[in-house]
């Protein structure tokens, strides 16, 4: 074990397929020379070469779609948007082509895309959004968002093995912001598993992402025992794990930083409601972004992401109700 | 920049992802005069090195960080004009002439004015509306648990918003034991698991509990409990129950289930009980017997293309009893019969039964054989006209007739069966045909049949 | 004035030999010119007789453009095939009777019903199934040529699209890519006049198509493409040219969409003039006059050829009509790849 930032674990995980698997390669705009736009494929070149470690054009459509053919062909891209937020560019792509065509033409499209999501950094509209509640929707996608260093090295692990196109949503504000312990050992952090970040009897926050430590945080600020679930993974999620801490404390709040409206939450309070309905002593609750594009002032930008204080708020009101 | 109040350097922010950096060279020292945009410092972060303008125009009075030291995004490395020590409250933030990445995060940091100006507006949850007594809305969670005790909510004391019953109120209160005044509500029953047999709450005992007498405990009735307690009732009032009882040879069918085991256990992981043979040979009986399948609709006789086939089932605690039925059991072969006893009866005990399990039977057979007993008046599962009693095979001597007509004592394996059937419909007769029949397919049972 | 170069007529049955193609090679072409057309003749009628559920598209005038193009492919070359191109399946080897399954929805189609007309390909075969988002599968040929670059492979993908699909990004992302980075891909833009119901003239404003390759940096070839044998030697040098590291090429063939857009079209905004110009030359009947002319085709040769077809094409559609409707309980299959669908030549 050794102590790694979440954005250094997440290198470490890629090097390691890459030195094990001569299939697996990085595809993106400045991931080369530059070691791309947060550093996370930093080195990668001089070790790789640049057939294995491709600068790409500014061409969201051509690396989505080269990864796709190229994954068709036996390899296992690992490609990244610069900002989640420019997937929108590679929609087609992923959504039209990737997501189907197992399911339609039996062939399987390994590939492993990188999403820096996320805000709390005054990145603005186009560089602050997690859009993974879309990509849930879409049959045929996986969607992992890991919220610690240990997790991000095991899932991009367990992305990079999986037979589909996984979505590996690695949230910024948590890049250098969050150390942990990481093994130093390959291991693989099981796709569709949630991890108990806390144990806690009264009340139960489903979170994932940077959420987990606003969560945390609040915890600390209530009086009562709080459970904090970290899903972890949103597509497969862990049904199984949600119901039981429901069943557990009857009290829930679905906690995400993307928006409210069609956001995942709603599908985690709905499953709840139909699988959990005599379990529960209080109406699920959500906490979620309001339904607006991620502001760029800080002032509005705070307004906008759930912050401990509303956390605190709402678990308050959970646990009074 | 003249004025008497300090203006602070921050470390900036130079990347969305960047949470600190270093400072490798402070270009001025305290009392050095700067000017706004002039290098005043060099950082190094993970990502670039660079050097910091100052954000205003006057005296270096502090340097708060010294050169090789890291500190994170938005931290005050110095102070510029002012009187040394005296910043600025952070609540009135300069208007930001710093680099706007500073600005932005050290708004971040601050816990101060700016903070409660970004309050969202506050989203109140939904007001727990209380009901006119203020306490009668009950959660799923507290209705559920109340009926599994037999509580009724309205007793237990209300700690929620609006003195609403929490889970743990009534946890508190089921582990605190049940005060005298105490009483089994009807409004529980209706919340009752759907697994339970229809209660009729009319014919529900309702006397008032009385304190228990010496040496003895009193516990609430569960609802399933009281949910049998009534059905057993209606239907002896119901039905005109009489039981007919005849021995059956089982001795082919245990040759058969012995040879049969071992390949159904490997190739099928299921176990050919003998409650599947009698089973099957009850669902092939029935056909010629549509009125022991049937029932009595008010004046009308009812008969059924179909046999539904419960079968009595005791629950892991010994402390219910369920009756969930094989749906079609006619459709069904051995292995199929052998498969659907096992799937019903691992549900029921892991109360995974869905309503549907539980009603509609046309027929039902219970076996209490499985202690040793040999004979039995089971209750009929209302609105049925019969119920079938299994029992326990028993090694017996037995008289055989061979081919010569000269009797000779065999030991045989022999069982009971009882039907008891509503004399209302079916009359001893047609019973004891229906039970010679049974027998008689029982004792001849064939490598083939299945 | 065209920038991209205008290639040749076929030639005569020598030069014809030297680009590779025997004798068998040409009756062949024919052959497969043949159940191309007669299999989207044959699901026109099911079609009509309320056999073929949604729509239904042809490539009646593109038969030479796609089976030219798929005869100048190696057998480990690959390509993504779109809606016109129903000659590249039939040249590669998809059995009649399977396209037919598929174009009925049944549980023997390439898709097993869970798509419909050409959108299919077996993988096998060296095809990926095109989506309806046509230009779309230009980046993924471009991705595969990719693959087969990383690998350093001698083998060439080759990418379809329409004049209509040029004017989307995908098309000039997939061609910029290609250009930068030299993969082995060949471009073919099967230029058939009307995309839907829009003329050319309102889908692009250069002279020709293939005069845009130079921007991306590689060749650019203007082709007739009701001429098979023409299509067959540009398609065989650009694909030859990409295996050996000498890049992509644009190759344009010129055509006209004979039929509507789909089935339920009759195209009513195409003059009658074209269709009756271009109809003098059809791509099957030139091509059989080139073969009485120069090859020496005999009457034997033709009769055993069209007995051949018609004969596989009855077949076909009996075998196809035999073909069970897809079970409802297989909805959900392979949404999901599992690690066991890696376990291909592909994939190794």
């Amino acid at each position: 074990m050794s102590e790694k930032t979440y954005l250094q674990a997440i290198s470490d995980g890629l090097r390691e397929e890459m030195r094990r698997d001569k299939r697996v390669f990085v595809l993106g705009e400045d991931v080369g020379v530059y070691g791309g736009a947060f550093k996370v494929t930093l080195g990668f070149q001089e070790e790789f070469g640049p057939w294995r470690v491709l600068d790409m054009p500014l061409s969201e459509t051509a690396i989505m779609g080269g990864a796709t053919g190229a994954a068709m062909m036996g390899l296992r891209p690992v490609a990244e948007m610069q900002f989640a937020d420019f997937v929108s560019c590679a929609w087609d792509h992923l959504v039209t082509v990737a997501a189907k065509q197992r399911w339609r033409a039996g062939t399987p499209v390994p590939i492993v895309l990188r999403l820096p999501s996320g805000g709390g950094f005054s990145g603005g509209p186009f560089h602050s959004q997690n859009p993974e509640s879309s990509f849930a929707h879409i049959p045929g996608l996986k969607c992992v968002c890991p919220a610690t260093p240990e997790d991000a090295k095991g899932l991009i692990t367990a992305a990079i093995e999986d037979p589909n196109p996984v979505l590996f949503f690695e949230h910024k504000h948590l890049y250098r912001r969050i150390k942990g312990e990481v093994p130093d050992e390959r291991y693989v952090t099981p796709i569709g598993k949630a991890r108990i970040h806390a144990e806690g009897e009264d009340v139960t926050v489903i979170t994932w992402g940077a959420m987990v430590y606003t969560a945390e945080e609040a915890a600390k600020a209530v009086d009562a025992s709080v459970e904090i679930v970290d899903l972890r993974t949103i597509m497969p999620w862990d049904k199984q794990a949600v119901l039981d801490s429901a069943r557990k404390t009857s009290k829930v709040l679905v906690l995400h930083e993307d928006t409210r409206t069609g956001g995942f939450g709603g599908e985690i309070a709905a499953t709840i409601a139909e699988e959990a309905f005599e379990d529960l002593d209080a109406p699920v609750r959500r906490l979620a972004a309001p339904d607006c594009p991620v502001p760029f002032s800080p002032v509005l930008e705070k307004a906008y992401i759930p912050q401990v204080d509303d956390v605190v708020r709402a678990l308050k009101e959970l646990i009074e109700y | 920049m003249a004025t008497g109040t300090a203006v602070e350097v921050v470390m900036p922010q130079m990347g969305v992802s960047v949470s600190e950096g270093t400072i490798t060279k402070w270009s001025k020292q305290v009392g050095d005069q700067v000017e706004a945009d002039e290098t005043l410092l060099e950082i190094s972060t993970d990502k670039v090195d660079t050097e910091v303008p100052s954000p205003a125009s006057g005296v270096v009075s502090e340097i708060l960080v010294q050169e090789g030291q890291t500190v994170e995004v938005g931290t005050v490395l110095a102070r510029i004009g002012g009187e040394a020590g005296a910043a600025a409250p952070a609540a009135e933030p300069a208007p930001a002439p710093a680099p706007e990445p500073a600005t932005q995060e050290a708004a971040d940091e601050s816990e101060a004015a700016a903070a409660e100006v970004a309050e969202p507006p506050a989203q109140p949850a939904e007001p727990v509306v209380p009901s006119e007594n203020g306490k009668s809305f009950v959660s799923p969670v507290v209705a559920r648990i109340a009926s599994e005790h037999g509580i009724d909510p309205s007793q237990v004391p209300g700690t929620g918003a609006g003195g609403r019953v929490t889970k743990k109120d009534i946890q508190a209160f089921i582990e605190a034991g049940p005060p005298a005044s105490m009483k089994a509500s009807e409004n529980v029953a209706a919340a009752a698991p759907p697994a339970a047999p229809q209660p009729t709450l009319a014919s529900t005992p309702s006397q008032e509990p009385q304190a228990p007498g010496e040496g003895e405990t009193l516990e609430p009735m569960s609802a399933m409990r009281r949910g049998i307690a009534d059905h057993m009732r209606r239907s002896l009032d119901t039905s005109a129950h009489v039981t007919s009882a005849i021995e059956v040879d089982m001795s082919k069918v245990v040759a058969i289930r012995a040879k049969l085991k071992k390949e159904y256990e490997s190739a099928y992981g299921v176990n050919p009980t003998y409650l599947a043979f009698i089973a099957r040979a009850t669902v092939e009986t029935l056909r010629d017997y549509p009125w022991v399948n049937g029932e009595l609709r008010g004046d009308q006789i009812v008969t059924k293309n179909f046999v539904n086939l419960g079968f009595a089932v005791e629950l892991a605690d010994g402390k219910g009893l369920i009756v969930p039925v094989v749906r079609n059991a006619e459709t069904l072969n051995l292995l199929g019969m052998a498969k659907a006893i096992v799937d019903i009866a691992k549900r029921a005990r892991d109360k995974q039964l869905t309503p549907d399990d539980v009603s509609g039977g046309s027929f039902t057979i219970t076996n209490p054989g499985g202690y040793g007993t040999f004979h039995g008046t089971p209750v009929i599962s209302q609105p049925q006209a019969g119920i079938l009693g299994t029992y326990a095979i028993v090694k017996r001597p037995w008289v055989i007739t061979d081919e010569n007509g000269a009797d000779a004592i065999a030991i045989r394996s022999i069982m009971n069966l009882t039907l008891t059937y509503d004399h209302r419909l079916v009359d001893g007769a047609l019973a004891g045909r229906f039970l010679r029949d049974l027998r008689q397919r029982l004792q001849t049972w064939g490598e083939s049949d299945y | 004035m065209s920038i991209a170069r205008v290639a040749e007529p076929s030639g005569s049955l020598q030069e014809v030999k030297e680009w590779g193609l025997d004798r068998e090679d040409l009756l062949q072409i024919y052959r497969n010119m043949l159940i191309t057309r007669g299999v989207e003749e044959r699901g026109h009628i099911l079609y009509r007789q309320g056999k073929i559920p949604g729509s239904f598209y042809t490539g009646r005038g593109n038969e030479a453009s796609s089976v030219g193009v798929a005869m100048a492919m190696g057998t480990d070359d690959v390509g993504t095939p779109l809606h016109r191109d129903m000659g590249v399946h039939i040249t590669r080897g998809v059995e009649p009777w399977r396209i037919l399954a598929q174009y009925m929805g049944r549980a023997d189609g390439p898709t097993h019903g869970k798509d419909g007309n050409v959108h299919m390909a077996d993988m096998n075969l060296g095809l990926v199934a095109m989506v309806s988002h046509l230009p779309a599968m230009l980046p993924v040929a471009v991705g595969c040529a990719l693959a087969f670059r990383i690998r350093e492979e001698r083998r060439v993908a080759v990418a379809w699209s329409g004049e209509g699909a040029m004017a989307r990004g995908d098309a000039h992302e997939g061609m910029n890519f290609a250009g930068v980075r030299q993969l082995p891909v060949v471009f073919i833009c099967d230029n058939n006049q009307w995309a839907y119901s829009t003329p050319t003239h309102l889908e692009y404003a250069v002279e020709h198509l293939a005069d845009r390759a130079a921007a991306y940096g590689f060749e650019g070839v203007v082709v007739d493409g009701t001429d098979v044998l023409a299509v067959y030697r540009e398609a065989k040098r650009a694909i030859e040219k990409a295996r050996e590291g000498g890049g992509p090429t644009l190759i344009e063939n010129q055509t006209l969409r004979m039929e509507g857009h789909a089935v339920h079209d009759d195209a009513f905004y195409v003059p009658k003039e074209l269709f009756e110009r271009w109809a003098e030359r059809d791509p099957i009947e030139r091509y059989r006059t080139w073969l009485l002319d120069n090859a020496d085709l005999t009457d034997e040769e033709e009769d055993e050829i069209t007995g051949y077809v018609k004969k596989l094409l009855n077949d076909s559609l009996q075998r196809a009509d035999e073909s069970p409707q897809p079970d409802p309980s297989t909805l959900l299959d392979g949404v999901y790849a599992t690690p066991e669908d890696l376990d291909t030549p592909h994939h190794k």
